[in-house]
Formats: C-alpha cells, sequence, structure tokens
C-alpha cells in the first residue's frame, strides 16, 4: 500500500473515534491533541491499523507519536509486504 | 408515595417499540429462528429469538459502535425509544436522574470475540474490558442523556431486569432520584454461551425444523428454552411529579418481592418463588386475592414451569385457576437479563388495554400444569393487579407488581 492509501485509511479510522469530526480536515501533520483523540481512542487507532495493514507497533515507539504521519511514517517502515 | 411508569422501550425479537411488541404478542407471533448471526452448525439447538431489523448505526455514532457490546447498543435503544415515549425528563435536574439495569452476561459477544482473538494469537482489542463490563449499559445511558444521579447495574442471571425495576422502586421511595430509567438488556446469542446452556440441558434440542413451536411453556414435552436476545427500559416517576408535569401514566410499579432460595444454584425452588410473589404483594400492601394476572417466568423447562405453577397455587389457593396467566417466552424466548424487562411491558399493556397475550404452542398442557395460561389465543381479562415473575440462576426469585391507576 502506497503513502497516500495507508494515510487515507489512518484519517479514515481517526474520523470514527471522534464525534462530528470532519475528515477532510485531518492531514499527515494533525496533532492528536488537537483533533480531540484522548489516551484511549489512541490505542484503538493502533488496534485498528495493525489489523488493517498486517503489522505491529512496537509499544515504547508508539508511546511517542503525536501526530498522524507519525503512525503513517511508522506503517509504512513497517506494513506486511504485500502478496505476490 | 407512588411510582408510576411513564415511558416505555422494548427492543426484542417480535418487534422494535412497544407497538409493534404488543400487536405481535396479541396476536401471539413467535420471534423464534434459525441462527442468523453466527454459524450454528455444530451446536445441538440451532434456533434462537434474534432481534431482526436492529441497524446501531441508524441511532449510534461509529465511536459508540466501537466502544459498545451488542447488550449496550440493544439497551440504548430501548431507552431512546422510551425517553421519547415518556417525552423527555427535562422537567428534572441530571444529578436526580438514576439509572437501573439489569443484564446477567453483560457484553458477552465481545467476551467471546476478544477470547478467540487471543487464543489466535491476534491482538485483543482496546475496549474489551470496557464492552464486557456489566456496567457498560447504565454507564452509556448515563453518558448518552447526561443523567447524573445513582447508576447501578444487577446482575442476578434470569431475573436481573426485575431486580433493576424493582431497585429503581427502591431508589424513588427513598428520594434518591426523581425519575428513574429501569429495565433490562441482554444480547446472549452467541456460541460459547449456547454451548454452555445446552451442557446444563436447559436448552430445548427437539426443535430445530420447527422453530416457532420450540419455546413451549406449560405444554406437555416442553424440553427447555429458547435463548433469545433484547432489552425494555421502563421511565419511572414519582406520581406527583409526573402529574406536575403532565405526563401520560402507563400504570403504578406498586410492589417488589425478592426472595433467595438458598439452596441450589440452579434448581429452582418453590418456596423461594412463593416468598418472593408474596413480597411484592405485602410491599405494596395488596393481599393476594386482589392478583389477576401473572406474567409468569416460564421458560419452558420441565422442571422450572411445573414449580412455578405450584407456587402460585401455594400463593393463592383455589384462585390460582381462576387467574389469567401467560408466558411472554413461549413467543420471544428467554432473553436472560432482558426478559422480566420485557414481561414487564408486557404485564404493564395488559392492565393498561385490558388484553392478556397468549401462551403461544400451547395446544395439550402438562397434567401437573393446570391453571389458566392464556393458550393460544388473546384474551379480555381487564386485569388491574399484575405480577411479573423472574427467577433466576443462583436461587434468585424476583417479583414485581403492577396496578391499575385507578
Amino acid at each position: 500500500m502506497d503513502t497516500a492509501d495507508i494515510e487515507a485509511k489512518v484519517i479514515q479510522f481517526i474520523a470514527t473515534k471522534v464525534e462530528n469530526l470532519d475528515a477532510s480536515t485531518i492531514n499527515r501533520s494533525s496533532k492528536f491533541e488537537e483533533l480531540g483523540l484522548d489516551s484511549m481512542d489512541t490505542i484503538q487507532l493502533l488496534f485498528d491499523a495493525e489489523d488493517a495493514f498486517g503489522m505491529s507497533f512496537d509499544s515504547e515507539e508508539a508511546k511517542g507519536f503525536s501526530c498522524v504521519g507519525d503512525i503513517v511514517s511508522y506503517i509504512e517502515k513497517h506494513q506486511a509486504p504485500a502478496a505476490p | 408515595m407512588q411510582v408510576v411508569v411513564t415511558g416505555m422501550g422494548v427492543v426484542s425479537p417480535i418487534g422494535i417499540g412497544t407497538d409493534e411488541f404488543w400487536a405481535a404478542a396479541v396476536k401471539g407471533t413467535s420471534g423464534i429462528r434459525n441462527i442468523a448471526s453466527f454459524d450454528s452448525s455444530g451446536l445441538r439447538t440451532r434456533i434462537a429469538g434474534e432481534v431482526v431489523g436492529f441497524d446501531p448505526a441508524s441511532f449510534l455514532s461509529a465511536k459508540y459502535i466501537e466502544q459498545t457490546d451488542r447488550f449496550t447498543q440493544l439497551a440504548l435503544l430501548a431507552t431512546c425509544l422510551a425517553l421519547e415515549d415518556a417525552g423527555g425528563l427535562d422537567a428534572y435536574t441530571p444529578q436526580r436522574l438514576a439509572v437501573s439495569v439489569g443484564s446477567g452476561m453483560g457484553g458477552f459477544g465481545t467476551f467471546e470475540s476478544s477470547a478467540l482473538r487471543k487464543f489466535r494469537n491476534q491482538p485483543v482489542p482496546p475496549f474489551t474490558v470496557p464492552r464486557i463490563m456489566a456496567n457498560a449499559a447504565a454507564a452509556w445511558i448515563a453518558i448518552k442523556h447526561r443523567l447524573k444521579g445513582v447508576n447501578l447495574t444487577c446482575s442476578t442471571a434470569c431475573s436481573s431486569g426485575a431486580n433493576a425495576i424493582g431497585v429503581a422502586l427502591d431508589l424513588l421511595r427513598a428520594g434518591r432520584a426523581d425519575a428513574v430509567i429501569a429495565g433490562g438488556a441482554e444480547a446472549c446469542v452467541l456460541p460459547l454461551t449456547i454451548n454452555s446452556f445446552e451442557i446444563l440441558h436447559a436448552l430445548t434440542t427437539s426443535s430445530n425444523d420447527s422453530p416457532a413451536r420450540a419455546s413451549r411453556p406449560f405444554a406437555k414435552g416442553r424440553d427447555g428454552f429458547v435463548m433469545s436476545e433484547g432489552a425494555a427500559m421502563l421511565i419511572l416517576e414519582r406520581e406527583d411529579r409526573a402529574k406536575d408535569r403532565g405526563a401520560k401514566m402507563y400504570a403504578r410499579l406498586a410492589g417488589y418481592g425478592q426472595a433467595c432460595d438458598a439452596a441450589h444454584i440452579v434448581m429452582p425452588d418453590m418456596n423461594g418463588q412463593v416468598a418472593a410473589m408474596r413480597g411484592a404483594l405485602e410491599d405494596a400492601g395488596l393481599k393476594p386475592e386482589t392478583v389477576d394476572y401473572i406474567n409468569a417466568h416460564a421458560t419452558s423447562t420441565p422442571l422450572g414451569d411445573i414449580v412455578e405453577t405450584r407456587a402460585i397455587k401455594s400463593l393463592l389457593g383455589d384462585r390460582a385457576g381462576n387467574i389469567a396467566i401467560s408466558a411472554t417466552k413461549s413467543m420471544i424466548g428467554h432473553s436472560i437479563g432482558a426478559s422480566a424487562a420485557i414481561g414487564s411491558i408486557a404485564t404493564i399493556m395488559a392492565l393498561h388495554t385490558g388484553t392478556v397475550h397468549p401462551t403461544i404452542n400451547l395446544d395439550e398442557a402438562d397434567p401437573e400444569c393446570d391453571l389458566d395460561y392464556t393458550p393460544n389465543h388473546a384474551q379480555q381479562k381487564n386485569p388491574r393487579v399484575g405480577l411479573c415473575n423472574a427467577f433466576g440462576f443462583g436461587g434468585n426469585n424476583a417479583s414485581i407488581l403492577f396496578t391499575t391507576l385507578e
């Protein structure tokens, strides 16, 4: 999956976490805090991403994530290789 | 001080909303079908009472759906319907609005699906615990409607809903709340849950090919209950306050009786059942001779229906054969913690409309079940005092008493 697809998917997951959040206002530099994501929402977001991209986050590294781009970059680096 | 029912909401296998539910109940409609929500081919019981046409996305945001188990979603819909029926509770301050919900199993669907993931070495969803916990439904009802008063959950197996309503009566009498949303919710048409009740020989296994005939309380040859799901909520208020705000009133919640068998963990005991019914009458200041309708617990197990019949005879003596009894579970199956809340709505509607819904599938009664169970056809009986029985595992017996307003 390329960067744009990963980003779109992550944004779609975020939009379901917060009531009345317009997905079109979210971009790579959006901070979780500004979007209204609480710590449980962030944990759920990582879970959604693990399921969707067939990878897992290192919990220590994930603690440092603060914006959408942090997650997208991590997934890019660690996503399961595409099936041949 | 009197307590009245000013709103009702029900989500059941025979209809969503009181009008749809009651019309189907009076007609004697069965809501038992082949299980649709999962592959039941490995089970001996492959039928259940599932709520059809329930779409959580029609009234809940993606966030609510992600963070809630089905039992909470059913409870939230029943609550919305009940509040709408009552015209809202804006007349009260949020701190004086309480919630009292019964659920035997809580978010067991989430437990089963998360356990399956764990055993497959997949990550467990973060909201597993908040979805499973028994008080999740009560908590989400409060969150959705900003109800900041007492928030309680009764988990007493099959009598959970009755106890939740009884506790609500106590809260109002004690002055701990001005209005209470009270009822029950259950969503346990699930593989592990059904298998576990099968192991206890509690479920019918003879009717997979004729689901509508499967749940047959008091009938000769019955062989167990049918698992079902649903939710029902009542809006309960002090009568004087309800009148002040001009609320419509369906019936009075007049008494609550509770007794534990303190004998066997799953086998019913007649004395505990009599004590619960007698307790509800004493609580209401009424004598047994005033009772003219009983919404029976009647799950369709061989032993349970006989024991309840004997208990009613013990309570009412010679009058037992003269009053109307009916079994809501003959149509919807056994929705565990929701069952007495749904049965309460059937009882209230009997008092409100004068019609007693039938016990279906009762062509030939068990010789040991020889009372008037309103077989197969509804009857106009105009009852004024109705008991709703709920007897749960743990020897937990609860009976709640409703009366007409006059």
